[in-house]
């Protein structure tokens, strides 16, 4: 008896209740008749799965607030791997995406699933998601914004690409100079004249403009689209990006 | 639960129904065996029937036991006119409702990337037939107000704009007889963006 108080009591102390913490959506799906499972993406506590009661429910208080892209203030309760969701409410006014900028905003959600442990907080992440977000709905250069994002996804968990300097000699990046980029340990340089096919040889100056953020040039723009294409493929061990087939299917 | 082996496998296949839990299951089992045998075996009919014989349309991917659906098959609708929903049920809402004589596609389920849902799945190449026959001149987009519903119709508009054909967004707005207070607000938004001239 005295030991089932014990347990109770400790797992009341252990069980944890945030209130009202910033957060998006990154994916849901149905679970059971009436109910959401979520990916969330908080500000301090990193990504984290919740349950969401009775969210289908024609009258839940969750109605039509549990939508990627929007902000959030999302409050649970619980501990371990799966919390429930005891409040949401729009935190601000946000944006609308349309049309491309929509599907470029499932592709930073797709990367945040695929590439970002639970649980692991990463609030300067999370500022730049919803940066991002913000710039996507604005309706300027998808393509820039997705750029940046992915260079900086990259340095926030752990795999931040080296664009500075020649892994091996430790020499500055030499803008008209081509490199082989070893996504493991970085660039070398390489003497052979460019080669197109292997996205992986890349010219110095595409790496600085990585490095600086500064990639409107259409020079350097679409060598580091196929440049961190390349990279993020690597990261994923080859798993493809679902986001992008669907682009590549535009056909119909 | 009772000793009876076939009892407890009637309640547990009962429990496959949305909604049914093991309590409910057993009230159905027990007021089908005690107080209904016939209403049992005409539902044990029925839905052996259904199973083997409901189909999809072949034009608009309804649920259908036929080749092509009724909806389909009226030559007194308006051909002209395709509403795109995302499953069966909102063709059954809209056909109640609304005061649409046009044709119907059923998406059965919407764009969702993450979950491996792409325009294969939910029949688009079938749509893209019809619409390349020339036959449709006004589409109208139904699909869910949420952002995976938003990305479908977008697709969608696209292959419309591809073929020069008109396309159309069902407005959404403040619910008849709701307080404005009470809206949320991504909805009233929406709704100030879409408003009309009286």
């Amino acid at each position: 008896m005295m030991n089932a108080v014990c347990k109770a009591w400790a797992t009341r102390m252990n069980s944890s209740r945030v209130s009202l913490h910033p957060a998006f959506v990154l994916h849901s799906r149905p679970y059971r008749d009436t109910s959401l499972l979520l990916d969330i993406f908080t500000e301090q506590h990193g990504r984290i799965a919740a349950i969401a009661r009775g969210a289908k429910q024609p009258r839940s208080k969750f109605n039509g607030i549990l939508q990627p892209f929007t902000g959030l203030l999302v409050s649970w309760s619980g501990t371990g791997d799966l919390v429930t969701l005891t409040a949401a409410e729009q935190a601000q006014r946000t944006g609308k995406l349309q049309g491309n900028a929509m599907l470029a905003a499932f592709y930073l959600n797709e990367l945040l699933i695929q590439l970002m442990q639970r649980h692991d907080p990463h609030p300067e992440l999370y500022k730049n998601y919803r940066i991002s977000l913000s710039e996507l709905s604005e309706g300027k250069n998808n393509e820039l914004t997705l750029r940046r994002f992915e260079c900086y996804l990259l340095q926030e968990i752990g795999y931040g690409l080296i664009l500075d300097h020649d892994v091996e000699s430790g020499e500055p990046v030499q803008p008209d100079r081509y490199y082989c980029y070893h996504p493991e340990h970085g660039p070398v340089i390489t003497d052979g004249d460019a080669q197109e096919s292997r996205p992986l040889v890349v010219q110095g100056k595409t790496l600085l403009a990585l490095q600086s953020g500064a990639i409107e040039a259409r020079d350097v723009f679409l060598e580091a689209k196929h440049f961190m294409r390349a990279i993020i493929h690597h990261q994923l061990g080859g798993r493809p990006i679902k986001t992008r087939e669907l682009k590549l299917n535009k056909v119909l | 639960m009772s000793g009876s082996i076939l009892i407890n496998r009637l309640i547990e296949s009962l429990r496959c129904l949305p909604g049914v839990g093991p309590k409910s299951a057993q009230r159905m089992a027990y007021h089908l065996l005690e107080h209904n045998r016939n209403g049992a075996s005409q539902l044990a009919a029925d839905l052996l029937e259904a199973i083997e014989k409901i189909g999809h349309c072949q034009s608009c991917r309804t649920l259908s036991e036929l080749e092509k659906c009724e909806i389909c098959a009226n030559l007194r609708r308006d051909h002209s006119m395709l509403c795109i929903v995302e499953s069966p049920a909102d063709v059954q809402v809209i056909e109640q409702i609304a005061d649409y004589r046009g044709m119907y596609f059923v998406l059965m389920g919407h764009l969702s990337p993450l979950d491996g849902i792409g325009p294969m799945e939910l029949g688009l190449d079938v749509l893209a037939k019809r619409l390349d026959s020339g036959e449709v001149k006004e589409l109208i987009l139904a699909t869910n107000p949420t952002v995976e519903g938003e990305a479908t119709a977008h697709y969608i508009a696209e292959m419309a704009a591809n073929r020069k054909i008109k396309a159309t967004r069902i407005a959404h707005g403040v619910p008849i007889g709701g307080e404005l207070e009470y809206v949320n607000s991504t909805t009233l938004s929406h709704a100030f963006n879409g408003r009309v001239e009286i």
